[in-house]
């Protein structure tokens, strides 16, 4: 093991310093805040830190390390130049309260972005200023409960959300101040459009809402759904966490939706950085465009005296939307998250239907080859499909319910053996509406050989002996972490005191 | 053409062998009435080379802060952030992992954050830091929710909190956006003329749910008076600090002067400025805020073996498991971010920390004690500050800045887009990175704007 507190030479800094600069007089802090005692931190050289962090990566695995196919969360690969541009002067020392006119590439960047995301999404204005999804969809619903106050239909106070959404969807709407509606989902996952009329009424503020669903099926009746929030006097609002499927093929406003929130670090690579940085843009439509966060980037022809200054012949500027819900971020957004799924997106431009035509490819071959591995290895009675459906999106679920009851080989065994063959695990236990779910999503950048094999690493693991997967995992850095007693024996710093 | 998609050319093959004649196939349970009808309306893909050059051409547009004097800042600062980190936090392990749910294989990134938590709750003077927020403003308004979470039932002032009327309106915009679901009303505390929080008018405060004041406050000025706020609000109202973390070098911990929950913008230590955004939210409190705060947070446990492991921890207060009922909607944070400073915060040590602190001190002294000889410049506070001040200039800021741009001076920021009566104020920020030629050049140029204004009068 190797603990940062245990550091401590006696006079260790890892990098020295310049002089300060000289002054006639000392500064000086007032007597009362002083500070009396440093910091217990530890004391390492740059040698023993850059060793610190390097063994702890090597305990931690990323897409770079191997197959991610972690539902709903789109773990695809991160390309390196985009990581090269973000460090660029031009992005990494830019100050958001800059003059327009030192910012004129952020700003051909950001309405560049804008624009795409509002061809993709078919909305009419896209702001950048959210810095996550689950900030993307508190954005949204405040400029739709703005957009409501402001027509004086004060009582739409309630948000409907499906039994199988995201928990950001409920928690969002529940900050910005709605009582939240779920409705149950049919008995196949998919929405059900009686339960959805039976609560659509003058107090519906929005319906909120994914496509492809959780289970990674395509709610066809989801124009019907829009009829019907529409009628009641409602706004769609479309959870963009799984827009990758749909690039190109459909997009939020031909399905009827008013609003959607984007996944910058899902759809448009952004890394994840085990938990973030994201970015969370959300595209509205021209009823909500008022009442964004601003401010929002604009442009205009050029004039002669700003020809030499401008880019592409055009002024960018700053615009403040009429009747504006303010800042949700102090400053811009994640501007270098922008940055970075700007050159995601310049890799594919009009081809970003090729990415979600293989991403959905990738997903349903490997569905394919999970159920025929499983058979060739005797194991295919041990789940079933989440879902029954000729062709799934991105991603699909499976239930490993026969597996637990006969063998009582849990998803959460499953995904602990498949930790032991050297892949991430899928998601485990969502969506609630499937029993004993894993949610597989194995986006566009996996090779067919690489989906094979994870194919037949599945099947084998099913095939594994009950006992020897209820210890799995045991090749990886610890085995399984008690969660318990985590939270019985609260340790959340290090424990000076016993040192 | 597209690159990075491993199965362009096998297409047929795995089509075939799922029984589907065509791609389209995929997609025949999409309804035709929603089906997107030719090409995206968008310019054709790029190679990397293009793109690297694309980028450099039209980033190369942006004027960047390291190419000529700059004293802007206003609540973020252009600190030296040493080469390692950025070498370290790209690598992929890092990089490309998603949140830590199989903590069997993301112990690196738990113990980083544990080690991360620790580092800020020495920082600040608490017992308990999450692993961030997305930034210092959304930070302060969760601050905001939970001490009314947490204080409503016992509040005399119930739904209410008060912050410095000082607050950037960006900031306030923020806290606003994110209390009023909750229907908090948030009432502001006014400031002496000298820039110190006015303890009689706090007094007003005692009996809401929590009060926010920075420290050093948007003007840099580094307030005594703040020791003495908690013992005035009493236990039932949360005190609520903001700080810039390197300050805290020299500056006492919030937390030795009796504050609940310290937050701030974490980008001083671990990140460059980055057009603001991604930075991290610090976020730390004390023990009875603990199971109603925002974010995730690691513990340290033991795997079945016993071996020390690390793992998310008292995560049903969030969104995944809470639903409509959680603390906070928040599920990405800034956990890369966090780990920049993190590492930052290790590579400087406590000495580290206080020379770091005190450079930055040095180059603010410096800057004032130059300016308040500049003529036509007035030193709006004769006060302690770290990092900024604010100074009175001849005729309105914006004209005054508009001049210094024209002569390749980024001279701070216009404080009447802050505050109405402000206009003839400009916020001065220095950090280590400031130079004696850039406080000089400042100097001349302002000294020749009150010449050119008076001409011009």
């Amino acid at each position: 093991m190797s603990h940062l507190f245990n550091h401590n030479g006696a006079e260790n800094t890892g990098y020295s310093q310049p002089v300060p600069l000289q002054t006639q007089n000392e500064p000086t802090v007032p007597g009362g805040l002083l500070r009396k005692q440093s910091a217990r931190w530890p004391r390492l050289s740059e040698p023993e830190m850059v060793r610190h962090y390097t063994w702890l990566s090597k305990r931690n695995f990323g897409i770079d390390t191997g197959f991610y196919p972690l539902g709903s969360c789109t773990m695809k690969h991160n390309p390196r130049v985009n990581e090269v541009i973000a460090q660029l002067p031009g992005i990494a020392d830019i100050h958001p309260h800059q003059p327009e006119h030192h910012l004129q590439g952020l700003l051909s960047i950001f309405y560049e972005m804008q624009h795409m995301l509002e061809v993709c999404a078919g909305m009419d204005q896209v702001t950048l200023q959210p810095v996550a999804g689950a900030q993307g969809e508190f954005t949204a619903v405040r400029c739709i409960q703005e957009y409501f106050r402001h027509r004086g239909e004060d009582q739409r106070t309630k948000v409907i959300v499906p039994d199988s959404a995201h928990g950001t969807n409920p928690a969002s709407a529940a900050m910005a101040g709605f009582e939240i509606v779920e409705i149950p989902s049919l008995a196949d996952g998919r929405m059900d459009l009686d339960a959805l009329a039976a609560v659509a009424d003058e107090t519906t503020a929005a319906m909120m809402i994914t496509n492809p669903n959780t289970l990674g099926l395509f709610e066809a009746d989801i124009k019907a759904a829009s009829e019907i929030v529409h009628n009641a006097g409602g706004q769609m609002y479309y959870d963009g966490a799984n827009f990758n499927a749909i690039l190109g093929i459909t997009s939020p406003g031909l399905m009827g939706f008013d609003a959607v929130h984007f996944n910058l670090h899902k759809t448009f690579s952004q890394p994840h950085g085990g938990g973030g940085p994201g970015s969370g843009p959300i595209g509205v439509k021209a009823q909500l465009a008022p009442f964004l966060p601003g401010p929002l980037a604009a442009r205009r022809k050029a004039t002669a005296d700003e020809s030499s200054m401008a880019v592409d012949e055009h002024w960018y500027h700053w615009e403040q939307p009429e009747h504006s819900i303010g800042k949700v971020q102090q400053w811009h957004g994640n501007a270098g998250a922008v940055i970075r799924c700007w050159a995601y997106y310049r890799r594919y431009g009009s081809g970003l239907k090729t990415m979600s035509e293989h991403a959905v490819l990738n997903a349903n071959y490997l569905r394919h080859a999970i159920h025929r591995e499983a058979k060739k290895a005797g194991v295919d009675h041990l789940f079933v499909d989440g879902a029954e459906t000729d062709v799934a999106k991105h991603e699909f679920t499976l239930s490993m319910q026969p597996a637990k009851d006969a063998h009582g080989i849990s998803a959460m065994d499953v995904a602990k053996g498949l930790l032991d063959r050297g892949y991430m695990a899928p998601t485990v236990y969502f969506p609630l509406v499937v029993p004993e779910c894993m949610m597989i999503e194995p986006t566009e950048t996996e090779s067919k050989d690489t989906l094979d094999t994870f194919a037949e690493h599945f099947a084998q693991v099913l095939k594994s002996d009950p006992e020897t997967l209820h210890e799995a995992p045991i090749t990886t850095p610890v085995r399984r972490v008690d969660e318990v007693y985590a939270a019985r024996n609260l340790c959340l710093r290090h424990p000076y005191d016993d040192a | 053409m597209v690159d990075q998609l491993p199965n362009r050319g096998r297409e047929a093959e795995m089509l075939q062998e799922m029984g589907l004649a065509s791609m389209e196939d995929l997609f025949s349970d999409i309804p035709a009435d929603v089906r997107f009808n030719g090409e995206l309306p968008l310019p054709g893909p790029q190679s990397e080379e293009e793109i690297i050059s694309d980028a450099r051409r039209l980033l190369g547009a942006n004027t960047d802060m390291g190419s000529r004097p700059s004293f802007l800042g206003a609540g973020l600062y252009r600190n030296y952030v040493p080469a390692a980190v950025f070498q370290l936090v790209t690598r992929g392990e890092f990089l490309t992992a998603y949140t830590p749910y199989q903590p069997e294989v993301s112990q690196g990134m738990l113990q980083a954050m544990w080690e991360f938590q620790t580092l800020i709750s020495e920082l600040v003077g608490l017992p308990i830091a999450n692993l961030s927020l997305y930034d210092g403003s959304t930070a302060a308004a969760e601050a905001l929710t939970c001490a009314v979470r947490v204080h409503n039932r016992k509040a005399s002032q119930p739904n209410t909190v008060y912050v410095s009327s000082l607050t950037p309106p960006d900031k306030l915009s923020v806290m606003f956006n994110y209390c009023q679901g909750a229907e908090i009303d948030i009432r502001t505390l006014a400031h002496k003329e000298d820039g110190t929080l006015d303890l009689d008018a706090l007094r007003e405060a005692a009996g809401s749910c929590g009060v926010y004041l920075e420290q050093p406050n948007p003007l840099g000025v580094l307030d005594e008076g703040l020791v003495s706020v908690k013992e005035i609000i009493g236990k039932n109202t949360a005190l609520i600090v903001g700080v810039q973390p390197v300050s805290l070098g020299v500056v006492e911990a919030p937390g030795h002067y009796g504050a609940d929950i310290v937050v701030g913008e974490g980008q001083p230590l671990g990140s460059p400025v980055t057009g603001g955004g991604p930075l991290y939210g610090i976020f730390a409190c004390s023990k009875p805020y603990l199971r109603l705060m925002p974010g995730r947070i690691v513990g340290r446990s033991i795997d079945v073996d016993g071996k020390e492991a690390y793992c998310l921890t008292l995560s049903t207060r969030e969104q995944h498991i809470r639903r409509h009922r959680a603390t906070s909607n928040i599920c990405t944070n800034e956990t890369l971010i966090a780990l920049m400073g993190a590492m930052h915060m290790a590579l400087l040590g406590p000495d580290g920390l206080r020379d770091l602190a005190h450079r930055n001190m040095m180059a603010c002294q410096k800057a004032k004690e130059v300016l308040s000889q500049t003529p036509g410049v007035r030193l709006v506070h004769a006060s302690h500050h770290f990092n900024e001040f604010a100074i009175e200039v001849q005729g309105a800021a914006s004209e005054c800045l508009a001049y210094l741009d024209s002569n390749g001076i980024i001279g701070g920021l216009d404080l009447g887009t802050w505050y109405k009566d402000a206009t003839n104020q400009i916020l001065i920020t220095t950090t280590d990175q400031t130079s004696l030629d850039e406080i000089e050049a400042l100097s001349a140029q302002l000294a020749l704007w009150n010449t050119h204004g008076e001409v011009n009068a």
